[in-house]
């Protein structure tokens, strides 16, 4: 009977493994985008102050930050599109030596950008796109058919031979994503990749972004939304005034928090005339693990219940024991008042609360740096 | 071997941008063309019809004729096909996409060439029509001065070119580039050679004006070849408010074969390198 439910375990998992393609282990061991110190100023305006960030082979990495934080002038001199002020930028490709890429006059083919919103020149998809691969070395014998097969992915075949102005703004995102990656580069950096997409193209655009993962790509992702970068990256960076202000994973990023919030789905809803008590009685139950310090801008009570959801948001001391802890009590405690369907952490409010934290220490740092007068030793 | 493959992979993406650019600019070169056709069969063969217009008497008069709008045409279509090679890039954001892929030096020769050889085209189409009208009423053989003026028109909607390029490596938008060019070349130049003529007289002759040097195109055709080169013009009268007398009025013909080649080849370079480096520079 045992080895039955083995059997089917492992079927389920075989297909599970074909449904998501299994990402590659990152090799901690070969930086491939350095960037040491990398300022760029606009006149009397720093746009980036000193970043410091490696990128292995094989990560993803979000950038995330406010606009105007420098997300987009970090890219735009990975692409060398801006010069920096000061500080470096080093690539290697191919697995070679870290390269100075101010030192390197070629451009770098194994390198796929997208920034801004495209801006492309007024021909048909297909000339574009052709023209794009061309000058980038990709096999002249196999463009027809990369094309065809990126055109299809990203269901704009019907749209090959049509011009891009006749487009509208998600399809030219398409092909603004189709030319970052037409010349299948190693290295892919994409800036706000999912503006002006509907829902649905989003979700092809992570599971791309999954597929491109899952080939042992390096990807750069500048963002605002939270939820698209927390579903795709590995470490995430937060920039705010041109500074990185943090970065790691979303899960190590969010124990510099002092709360967290768990989400508790229920079987069944609960009865209006029940829920003060019941709520009652949980705070009290898991008052060891719930947020004592609560900050009242994301909720004045550590226990709340979504009728909408039909489930609790829990706000507890951020512990990995304390979440074992209170999932054992809201089974066995209540298991007569309610059943647990599911219980998680959701990454984009995590990430959410500590971008919002994070932005408002750096808010405040700033102020007090300002008042302080420090601002004329800068 | 390694080397040759090398510098043949440096190439390609010139290559590639001249094909694009050419298919890119398409539009503007079937309107040119269609323009060069009428402006060229206007006047070499419907003028021709009018029974008070006289047929000139040389093969060389013909085409002096008939040359008299080509600085226009090769003005216009430099300006147009040139003023958006490198700030519609800046102006447009089509940068963002393109210079990653492709070294800025390549890049500008690729735009550059490609689009060249459209107002070549458009001029070649104009000498074609032209040379083909000559040999229609004059008989052949067709003037060689006509191969030569063919040559120095090719040389100045280069350096036009260049010198659009140049603007175009420094403005701000299309229309900009467009508009300053087109008030340089067709007023600017002139009214400056004017004034330098008035001040100096045959004492400097204004070889910095590319206006001056694309009067060598219909100078070229006339044989012998003007000498000397300043003309002066009497004429006397009463003047408004009782004010009189004579005037003498002086002006250059056509800048020797020598210098208008030459300097036309060094301002081709000059623009060129000048729009290159700039473009190199400029930051998106």
């Amino acid at each position: 009977m045992k080895t039955m439910i083995k059997d089917e375990e492992k079927t389920m998992m075989k297909i599970q493994e074909k449904a998501i393609p299994k990402k590659p282990i990152i090799d901690r061991s070969e930086v491939v985008i350095k960037l040491e110190n990398l300022t760029k100023k606009f006149g009397n305006l720093t746009a980036v102050k000193n970043i410091n960030l490696e990128v292995y082979r094989g990560e993803t990495i979000g950038l995330v930050g406010p606009n105007g934080a420098g997300k987009t002038t970090t890219i735009k001199m990975i692409a060398k599109i801006l010069r920096p002020n000061s500080g470096r930028i080093l690539i290697r490709t191919n697995h070679s030596e870290l390269q100075d890429l101010a030192k390197i006059s070629r451009t770098i083919s194994q390198m796929g950008f997208l920034i801004d919103i495209p801006a492309l020149y007024n021909m048909t998809a297909y000339q574009l796109l052709r023209y794009f691969a061309n000058i980038q070395n990709y096999p002249k014998d196999k463009i027809d058919q990369r094309i065809d097969e990126l055109l299809e992915r990203f269901k704009l075949s019907e749209w090959k031979f049509e011009p891009v102005k006749n487009f509208s703004k998600g399809m030219t995102q398409k092909i603004g994503i189709i030319q970052a990656i037409i010349h299948d580069p190693e290295i892919i950096i994409l800036d706000e990749p999912q503006t002006g997409l509907d829902p649905l193209a989003r979700v092809e655009i992570r599971k791309y972004i999954r597929e491109l993962q899952s080939q042992g790509k390096t990807i750069f992702v500048a963002s605002h939304m939270l939820y698209e970068i927390s579903e795709v990256c590995d470490k995430i960076a937060l920039i705010n005034y041109g500074s990185i202000i943090g970065f790691d994973t979303v899960e190590n990023l969010a124990l510099t928090l002092k709360t967290s919030e768990l989400n508790c789905e229920l079987l069944n809803s609960i009865n209006a005339s029940e829920l003060e008590r019941l709520i009652d009685r949980l705070a009290e139950s898991l008052d060891p693990y719930l947020d004592k310090n609560l900050d009242p801008m994301i909720s004045k009570i550590p226990v709340k219940y979504y009728p909408e959801q039909q489930g609790f948001k829990i706000f507890y001391d951020g512990k990995n024991e304390s979440k074992g802890e209170i999932l054992k009590i809201l089974v066995k405690e209540f298991e007569s008042d309610f059943t647990v369907v599911s219980f998680t952490q959701p990454k984009t409010s995590q990430l959410e609360r500590v971008y919002t934290e994070m932005v408002k220490d750096n808010d405040a740092k700033k102020k007090s740096i300002l008042s302080g007068g420090l601002v004329k030793n800068e | 071997m390694n080397n040759t493959k090398e510098n043949l992979t440096g190439i390609k993406p010139i290559l590639y941008t001249i094909v694009f650019e050419i298919k890119k600019q398409r539009k503007k070169f079937y309107f040119f063309s269609v323009i060069a056709i009428i402006i060229a069969v206007l006047l070499g063969y419907i003028l021709q019809l009018i029974p008070s217009f006289l047929l000139s008497d040389t093969q060389a008069e013909f085409f002096n004729t008939g040359l008299q709008f080509i600085s226009f045409l090769t003005l216009f279509a430099a300006c147009l096909f040139f003023s958006g090679i490198i700030c519609s890039e800046f102006d447009k954001k089509t940068g963002f996409i393109v210079f990653p892929k492709i070294n800025k030096y390549k890049l500008i020769l690729g735009k550059y060439f490609g689009n060249l050889s459209l107002v070549v085209a458009i001029v070649t189409i104009y000498y074609f029509i032209l040379g083909f009208l000559g040999f229609f009423y004059y008989g052949g053989p067709i003037n060689i001065r006509f191969f030569y003026s063919y040559g120095v028109a090719i040389l100045y909607v280069i350096a036009l070119s260049s010198f659009v390029t140049f603007f175009s490596s420094f403005m701000r938008s299309v229309n900009l580039t467009i508009i300053s060019t087109l008030i340089i070349l067709l007023i600017g130049f002139t009214i400056v050679d004017q004034i330098v003529t008035l001040i100096f007289a045959e004492n400097f002759e204004p070889l910095y004006s590319l206006a001056y040097l694309g009067s060598l195109i219909t100078g070229i055709l006339e044989y012998p070849f003007p000498d000397p080169r300043f003309s002066e013009f009497s004429f006397s009268g009463m003047g408004p408010g009782g004010m009189g007398g004579d005037f003498t009025f002086g002006q250059w013909v056509t800048p020797s074969i020598a210098a208008g080649i030459t300097l036309l080849l060094v301002f081709i370079v000059v623009y060129f390198v000048l729009a290159a480096y700039l473009f190199k520079r400029r930051q998106l």
